[in-house]
């Protein structure tokens, strides 16, 4: 990497500050974070200052919407703001930019906090710099686990993408032709009603681990990409005919063929987490013989998920000389601190938003983003 | 890392000759020099056979496993069966083992003077840069290969037959006859929309394979594409033709990927 990054660098000073602001889904997070002069290296890491989250949880069965989300995020950023400078040991005014999630994203949600990082800016007439979500967490990855060139699974709530990077652009390779992977589990547990708290994902994940049995379901790969909204369908109706609370019909029962066991919701989690893995680690085994490459880099918020690590490395360990890396909660569920060191990057080859040039879009896909800092 | 598959596939094959040509995500490709059950295989090659393995993938659960690689390899073998009726030249399968991802297969393809097999693809690279001049490449000999491609790929269309992986390498020459291999991804569509895709993916492979000359090579395919539907052996070939290439130009527009909420 030859990239100049250091002809923003305020004189005097030998390192740079940034302020991320996250809010594109239900958590708020925002994170400070520190480079120092020069490139970034395994010895000039990046440091984080302070990283704090707050998540706006919703009872059993109700998903987050949009604008209770957004009061959620109105509520508390001020709050946050001034915990992470706490934190940190951070003034406003030894910040050198303001960085914020410009999208993908719920627009609500999105648009609450970037109204706290304008005023910011002019509070302490800093800089702005739009960050495109997928990017930051594909950068914070690569920094936390010093993966040089992998390719990434990136797999959240709202995203499902395999990307590789070339030519200055993350390109997607594959990705869901419908709903997205974290769609898919939280809706799920809706359907079982499995608490939100801490993470319906996450419940998932544990009420899998006591499941034996599999439970037939479609398998849906097209090519590099994939489908989900079949499959959610499909069990949707199985948990419906197995634990529904309508009074006139009587449940059904079912049987798992080699053990005469009885299906239980455990099962459900389990055969929904396995064909749903599956079918992950199959599209990134596709991109990975498509590029020729042998490392892989698991990121966003289902990231953290044991058991889609454990089949990666699989996967993985049935490639020459293969690789995988993964982050751990802090930094695969969306947070601030990965904004804030992708805007970071942005800023110091130079790329900052003007205030009319700060709105936020639903819709910003991964490759529209033109990766200025590498160039290999 | 490859060796512990093939002692998986040679336990289900002891004692035959193995030797790998290719590895994708999916399946490993072997050649070998036995027929299964013929001395004497009324096949062009008589000594030289295919053998494409999907191996187990430890990852997916057992149950899931089974039923992929049984289910994949069938869809490939009826799809190589149905070419096969229909006249379309492609490999015939000469054995399937469906729960252990087996099939044995013609071989096919020469080799090329540089000792590469004759794909589409080594064989315009041997153009390009063995021979590497201008006039060879764009000659006559090549535009007719490209001619005969576009032609083979109508056939297929023409039949609600969807290739799903067209690349330069998924395409071999006889003797510039070209012969499709690897229907690992085919699927049967009658609607416009999917045969365009399918020539799109071929014309995105054939840019980043051979992007100097790409412009020529697809212009002849094409070619070769509309000349089979206008041909009488079918009915309406020229509607369906103005069909698919009306959504060629849609899904060149949008790509391959829609945008999408994050």
């Amino acid at each position: 990497m030859t990239v100049d990054l250091d002809q923003y660098a305020k004189p005097g000073k030998g390192y740079y500050l940034a302020l991320g602001l996250e809010g594109s889904a239900n958590k708020l997070g925002v994170g400070i974070i520190k480079h120092h002069l020069g490139q970034l290296s395994s010895t000039n890491r990046a440091e984080v200052l302070s990283n704090v989250r707050d998540t706006y949880i919703t009872p059993p069965g109700e998903g987050f919407l949009p604008r209770d989300t957004a009061r959620h995020h109105r509520n508390w950023v001020v709050r946050i703001i001034k915990k992470a400078l706490v934190e940190g040991n951070v003034r406003g005014t030894d910040l050198d930019c303001i960085c914020f999630t410009q999208g993908p994203g719920m627009g609500a949600p999105l648009q609450s906090v970037v109204i706290a990082a304008r005023t910011l800016s002019q509070l302490w007439n800093l800089p702005l710099v739009g960050v495109n979500h997928c990017i930051g967490h594909i950068e914070m990855g690569r920094e936390i686990t010093g993966a040089h060139n992998p390719v990434v699974l990136y797999v959240s709530g709202g995203n499902t993408q395999v990307i590789a990077y070339s030519d200055q652009r993350y390109r997607i390779f594959g990705e869901t032709l419908d709903i997205a992977i974290g769609n898919c589990l939280d809706r799920f547990a809706r359907t079982l009603m499995i608490p939100n708290e801490p993470a319906p994902g996450y419940n998932i994940e544990q009420m899998a681990k006591k499941g034996k049995h599999l439970v037939s379901l479609p398998y849906t790969v097209k090519g590099m990409d994939l489908s989900m909204s079949g499959i959610l369908a499909n069990i949707d109706q199985i948990a419906k005919d197995l634990f529904g609370k309508a009074k006139q019909v009587k449940n059904k029962q079912l049987i798992d063929e080699e053990t005469g066991e009885p299906i239980t919701s455990e099962d459900l989690c389990f055969s929904l987490q396995e064909v749903l893995f599956s079918m992950l680690v199959e599209i990134t085994e596709r991109a990975l013989a498509h590029v020729n490459s042998n490392q892989v880099l698991i990121v966003g918020g289902v990231g953290s998920n044991e058991r889609l690590q454990e089949m990666m490395k699989l996967m993985i360990q049935d490639r020459k000389n293969g690789q995988i890396y993964a982050t751990d909660e802090r930094f695969c569920i969306d947070n601030g601190i990965m904004i804030a060191h992708a805007g970071l990057l942005s800023y110091r080859t130079g790329q900052t938003n003007d205030l009319w040039n700060t709105v936020c879009t639903q819709r910003f896909r991964t490759d529209e983003v033109f990766i200025k800092w590498r160039d290999d | 890392m490859t060796d512990h598959i093939i002692q998986q596939v040679q336990v289900h094959l002891p004692n035959i000759p193995l030797e790998v040509v290719s590895q994708g995500a999916e399946a490993l490709v072997f050649q070998t020099s036995v027929h299964p059950y013929y001395s004497k295989p009324c096949l062009p090659h008589q000594d030289k056979f295919i053998i494409k393995f999907r191996p187990r993938k430890p990852y997916r659960h057992p149950k899931i496993d089974a039923a992929i690689t049984k289910n994949r390899t069938i869809g490939e073998v009826k799809f190589m069966a149905k070419l096969t009726k229909l006249g379309i030249k492609a490999p015939s399968v000469i054995l399937a083992d469906f729960p252990n991802g087996i099939i044995w297969m013609e071989y096919l393809g020469k080799k090329l003077p540089n000792g590469d097999v004759s794909s589409l693809k080594n064989w315009l690279w041997y153009y390009e840069k063995v021979l590497a001049d201008e006039s060879l490449c764009l000659g006559s000999e090549v535009q007719q290969a490209c001619i005969n491609v576009g032609l083979l790929i109508g056939k297929l269309h023409l039949n609600d037959m969807i290739h799903g992986d067209l690349t330069s390498s998924n395409i071999l020459l006889e003797d510039s006859e070209p012969v499709l291999i690897d229907f690992g991804l085919s699927s049967y569509s009658g609607m416009a929309e999917d045969k365009a895709v399918d020539l799109y993916v071929l014309e995105r492979a054939m840019l980043s394979t051979h992007s100097k000359y790409s412009d020529h090579y697809v212009k002849w395919l094409l070619q070769g594409y509309e000349q089979i539907h206008g041909s009488k052996e079918f009915r309406s070939g020229g509607k369906k033709l103005v069909e698919t290439l009306r959504k060629l130009d849609e899904v060149r527009l949008r790509g391959r990927k829609r945008s999408m909420l994050g």
